[in-house]
């Protein structure tokens, strides 16, 4: 119990430093890598909650191929670097304003309306989170067939859509 | 058996994707056999139609695939004017050179109308989710297909940032639905919406959203007149009809199904919507000079006109609406044909492309003249009859202004669409030599809009059977 809420605030303290660190950063690439370590942080937390499928998923997409693209993207585009100084002058008081507001708003549902105590779910054995991943795929090839089904039909069609728009036209063969 | 005549026409509709696909290789080698890939696409719609007809019809209305889809006559019915819709677009494609050469273009064309049926007949948020998808992300590559034309380009971009908006919005709603219920079968939904009003109000307010712009109505119709100016004609009639079509279909199945218990409070606000679609459409459509814009805001207010019917809900209201959607898809679809004639022709779709059309083809003038006069409300044309019902309908339910606004900006329609007929018919080219500026009208497009137009005289004076079939279809929702 001690090491694990230990090791929560430790990881808690970790992700909140790497969020502030991509927002702080004025170059693109340092924004990513700090999105990326704050996205292997959140999969950590998963696993302390007992769900190893979201935590894999979350390492595996999001860090491994989303994040990957990302920074492929800023680099062939040569956009690391921020220009100097605000685009839109008003922009930043709003900005703190409504993150105020914002936060205010999560304080106070989280204190009333959850009721937030210390304590961290039981994370439950290996077997049991095992047995969540198998009742997901039993879900996924039953009830959530038609909808799997239908994801990699717009997957294809995105793809070929994606193809038409930036394939070059061949000259027309008489 | 029973697991393939639910997803009947949408397993027809992939055979035909995947037909199209294996086709095109043989078919690109030789510039000959190119229009034979729009006429197996249009046939094989048709054939899926036809089949779907016979074999697949909806008996009972029930949840299947794990609550995924519901089995019953709107859907049936949506799915079927989906197809009917497609075949006649892929004929519009084949007169549009840049679409007509790209097997793409058609295959694209299928999996929209795929995306389409199953938004018809979804019945859980994550099938509906996934449906809209399957409808928006062809049609936004559909809108940009024209890679030369800076026009077609900011089309497809435009529909594309506004569609990812609305998806987003609409996901937001669907998630404070599922945080709250623990529930993503919108039948179940139902049974737990009573107990969480302002849930249901949020709800309500973030799907609304995403669908008003599904719908193009009022507040979020900003990007129908610069899609419908850019996209490549035939395309935009298609996005003006048949995607609008499953819009409604979604609201209505969401409203019936789901939000009865909060129908109360919202009846207001969707009748006030409905009010500023129609009046915001018609006003913004006197000022134009372009006949694509002048439609795109003709279609705007015509959806502020379906709203009224889902305002009234009732069994009445439903049936008024779906048969609206009917008569508008015919009409609509018309309408945008001759335009994309007349602009391959005359490579313009201002107002004064159409001097002394009346002259140079009769024939497709009159076509002109059934659309437009059906899009304004004129008896025998079957828009009169849709109007009279969705009035008809509001009336029933106590909601005597909003019929009256509907009167009213029928008049203001009118006179806009008279505007663009008193071209075609009273006015002359200059030097008056009309007879040497012919517009030929190729075969698949002639046969297109014959269809069209006998649809809509058709529907327009023998209403009863066709009405019949939409009153059946909403009692399935109840």
């Amino acid at each position: 119990m001690d090491f694990t809420l230990l090791l929560f605030f430790l990881l808690a303290a970790t992700a909140v430093a790497t969020a502030l660190g991509l927002l702080l950063s004025r170059n693109a690439v340092y924004a990513a890598l700090f999105l990326v370590l704050n996205f292997a942080t959140v999969a950590v937390f998963y696993l302390l909650l007992g769900a190893p499928f979201v935590a894999m998923t979350q390492v595996t997409v999001y860090a491994g191929a989303i994040m990957v693209l990302f920074l492929f993207v800023i680099m062939l585009l040569g956009a690391e670097k921020l220009p100097k100084g605000e685009a839109l002058p008003w922009q930043r008081p709003l900005a703190i304003g409504a993150a105020v507001i914002l936060f205010a708003e999560a304080v106070y549902l989280l204190v009333q309306r959850v009721r937030l105590t210390a304590a961290l779910p039981d994370p439950g054995t290996w077997e049991n989170s095992m047995e969540s991943l198998r009742q997901m795929a039993g879900m996924l090839f039953t009830d959530y067939l038609l909808p799997f089904e239908v994801t990699s039909l717009l997957l294809l069609v995105a793809m070929i859509g994606a193809i038409v728009l930036t394939k070059g036209e061949r000259a027309v063969r008489s | 058996m029973n697991f393939v005549l639910p997803i009947f026409p949408e397993i027809l509709l992939l055979a035909l994707g995947v037909l199209i696909l294996i086709l095109d290789p043989f078919v690109k080698r030789d510039e000959a056999r190119r229009p034979f890939l729009g006429w197996f696409t249009a046939a094989g719609l048709l054939v899926a139609l036809t089949l779907s007809l016979l074999l697949a019809r909806p008996a009972e209305p029930a949840l299947v695939y794990g609550g995924m889809i519901r089995f019953d006559g709107l859907g049936f019915l949506f799915k079927m004017f989906f197809l009917f819709a497609a075949a006649v677009t892929a004929l519009f494609f084949m007169d549009e050179e840049k679409l007509a050469r790209r097997a793409e273009a058609y295959l694209l064309l299928v999996a929209a109308t795929l995306g389409m049926s199953l938004m018809a007949s979804a019945a859980d948020l994550v099938m509906l989710y996934l449906s809209i998808e399957t409808a928006s992300i062809p049609l936004y590559v559909l809108a940009g297909f024209m890679k030369e034309d800076d026009k077609s380009i900011e089309a497809g971009f435009k529909y594309m940032l506004f569609g990812a908006m609305a998806s987003a919005v609409l996901l937001y709603g669907f998630s404070l639905a599922y945080g709250f219920t623990g529930e993503t079968g919108l039948y179940a939904l139902a049974l737990h919406f009573g107990d969480f009003n302002l849930l249901a109000a949020g709800v309500t307010f973030l799907v609304l959203a995403g669908l008003a712009f599904k719908v193009s109505a009022f507040p979020f119709h900003f990007w129908a007149p610069d899609v419908y100016q850019g996209a490549p004609t035939p395309v935009a009639g298609f996005l003006s009809t048949a995607s609008k079509a499953a819009g409604f279909a979604v609201l209505m199945r969401l409203f019936t199904a789901v939000f009865p218990a909060v129908n109360a409070d919202w009846s207001l606000i969707l009748a006030i919507l409905a009010t500023l679609t129609m009046t915001v459409g018609n006003l913004i459509a006197l000022a134009q000079k372009n006949v694509k814009r002048l439609l795109a805001y003709s279609s705007i207010s015509h959806a502020g006109y379906a709203l009224i019917g889902v305002v009234a809900f009732s069994q009445l209201g439903m049936t008024s609406v779906a048969f609206y959607l009917i008569a508008y898809v015919l009409t609509n679809l018309l309408a945008f044909g001759v335009v994309a004639i007349v602009g391959r022709v005359t490579g313009s779709d201002e107002f004064s492309a159409y001097n002394g059309l009346s002259r140079r083809n009769a024939p497709l003038a009159l076509a002109m003249l059934v659309a437009f006069l059906s899009l304004a409300g004129m008896p025998p044309f079957v828009g009169f009859i849709a109007k009279f019902y969705v009035f008809l309908a509001a009336v029933n339910s106590n909601w005597v202004w909003l019929a009256f606004v509907g009167v009213l900006n029928s008049i203001v329609g009118l006179y806009y669409y008279l505007n663009v007929l008193k071209y075609v018919y009273l006015f002359r080219m200059e030097g008056e030599d009309e007879e040497k500026h012919p517009v030929p009208v190729s075969r698949p497009v002639a046969a297109a809009v014959v269809v069209l137009a006998v649809g809509i005289l058709l529907l327009g004076t023998l209403f009863g059977p066709w009405f019949g079939f939409a009153e059946q279809a909403a009692a399935t929702l109840f």
